[in-house]
């Protein structure tokens, strides 16, 4: 200890008295490096030897056997701290890392491949917390005790990170449908999932937002199913409002907007595993992965835009040279992409919010049962619709659903004494 | 002739959405097809049928949902009526 003092103060004076408190420390912490390793560690200011039992930066071979040995890989709650002095240590760490990273690889279940200064590296950040023993008592603390304290870490309580990748989530996706959504648990899709890098805390989190993220798609959904009943107030209305913005119609009073809220639930309860691969993966700024361009997703409850041009022309006009589907879909089309912004961070479904703030508002408010004005619909908004899938059948479908097998159907015709449709006879 | 089998089959599966997204039963939705689309209820049936078939989860969300959606609007009668009886009460619901 003492020989170490003064290397340390030859290299760098400001740092003494860290150095110096820090040896005082724990004397007999110091490993038994040579004394010629520490020669090394003059450099480094943060390099804090003694502190660390065994794990002493100086020495590149200590690290690798202290790697080997003794440390829990419990996946870099120490990440945290090691990010804070990756990049100090910049130097020495490349090529500890190297070494360290080389045995602790094997222990972590990180994603990421790179190594160096990068926090994801989860198992070896691990290893490099017990390389570069921090300045302080908390670091030897954090290593000693066990790697959960992660609040010891300078930068406060952050889990591993887990980089949450499509395939990772759809595996969990698929475990919490498994499971059932509102009855999912983290230590059992954790179970189902089989991944060691997780931990229930992961899940958890992870859960939360995907749970959020789902209400919210359901609030979209019932947003757009919303316009559906717009267009029957219209059709029976008469298009009284002609000139108001289709956003303002809620907030008229009409309290519709809740009873196609949740015609749409189901629609992604079922989507859910397999058709709405797209919107799953949209969730947690997979946008990149599968961008679903804006018409499809929405045509999931896209319902009211491919019957709405004829709506909204009789009724209003509103159309801004806008094709089926796109007038409509202005404001929610942007929010449909929001799935990847309540998982960035906590601005985006504000913003959202603002964007439309008089719909989602509405439909927030009212994503409750609610009374049922329009439970059945105008006979001239069917009629219309209906009239609309007639003239254009190239419109998309707007729930998407599996199309039935046609020998099926011509089959069970058959046997009904219909063999051939359309029917010859009217 | 297969052709013309499959795109009728495909217009009355579109038709049959149009109709989910409406909320409507199997019962109106035949009866909305064979009167504005002139498409034979027997038809409408049999692909609605099979639709389920292909797309059980949906169906039985749906189904549920609409169960609910008919409890509610007969419990909203229930209390619209009990409101009507009590002209103090109105306010009270307006205020909803």
């Amino acid at each position: 200890m003492l020989a170490v003092s003064p290397l340390r103060n030859t290299g760098n004076d400001g740092k003494q008295g860290e150095k110096e408190n820090n040896f005082s420390i724990s004397p007999e912490e110091f490993p038994d490096f040579g004394e010629g390793n520490l020669l090394e560690s003059i450099d480094f200011d943060d390099l804090f030897v003694g502190i660390n039992d065994g794990d002493v930066l100086p020495d590149l071979e200590m690290d690798q056997e202290i790697l080997a040995g003794d440390f829990p890989v419990s996946g870099g709650e120490e990440s945290e701290m090691n990010n804070s002095f990756m990049s100090e240590k910049a130097e020495v760490d490349s090529s500890r890392s190297q070494e360290g990273e080389d045995k602790v690889l094997g222990l972590g279940c990180v994603n990421s491949t790179s190594n160096k200064g990068d926090e994801i590296m989860s198992g070896s950040d691990e290893a490099e917390t017990k390389l570069k023993s921090l300045p302080n008592k908390e670091a030897y603390k954090t290593r000693k005790s066990s790697a959960a304290q992660a609040k010891n870490n300078n930068q406060g309580k952050r889990k591993v990170k887990v980089d949450w990748t499509p395939d990772l989530h759809r595996r969990f996706v698929q475990a919490v449908e498994q499971l059932g959504v509102d009855k999912a648990v983290p230590s059992r899709i954790l179970e189902i999932m089989g991944i060691d890098c997780l931990t229930r805390h992961n899940i958890a989190s992870h859960l939360q937002k995907y749970r959020s993220h789902r209400k919210h798609l359901l609030a979209r959904e019932a947003e757009a199913a919303g316009w559906s009943q717009k267009r029957q107030m219209y059709g029976g209305g008469g298009g009284g409002k002609r000139d108001i913005s289709p956003w303002l119609a809620p907030t008229m009073g009409f309290p519709p907007i809740t009873p196609m809220h949740h015609q749409f639930r189901p629609l992604h309860v079922w989507g859910h595993p397999s058709m709405d691969q797209s919107l799953m993966h949209m969730w947690p700024k997979y946008l990149a992965h599968s961008p679903p361009p804006p018409p499809p997703p929405p045509t999931t409850w896209a319902h009211p835009p491919p019957p709405d041009p004829s709506f909204w022309h009789h009724h209003q006009r509103v159309s801004n040279g806008l094709t089926p589907g796109t007038p409509y879909f202005q404001h929610p089309l942007p929010l449909t992409r929001f799935p990847a912004p309540p998982v960035t961070g906590i601005p985006p479904p504000h913003a959202m919010y603002k964007v439309d703030h008089g719909i989602p508002a509405t439909v927030t408010e009212q994503s409750g049962p609610h009374p049922l004005v329009d439970f059945h619909p105008s006979k001239e908004s069917i009629d219309a619709a209906i009239g609309d899938v007639l003239l254009k059948p190239w419109l998309p479908l707007p729930l998407g659903l599996k199309p039935p097998s046609i020998d099926s159907v011509m089959g069970e015709l058959q046997r009904h004494g219909i063999p051939e449709i359309p029917p010859s006879l009217a | 002739m297969a052709n013309s089998s499959a795109s009728y089959i495909h217009m009355v599966h579109h038709l049959i959405e149009e109709c989910l997204v409406f909320n409507m039963s199997k019962e109106e939705c035949m009866e909305a097809l064979s009167k504005h689309a002139d498409i034979k209820p027997i038809i409408t049936s049999t692909v609605w049928s099979e639709l389920e078939k292909e797309n059980k989860e949906f169906f039985e969300a749906y189904t549920k949902r609409r169960e609910g959606q008919v409890t509610e609007m007969e419990a909203k009668n229930r209390i619209q009526n009990m409101l009507s009886k009590s002209p103090k009460r109105e306010t009270e619901e307006t205020k909803q």
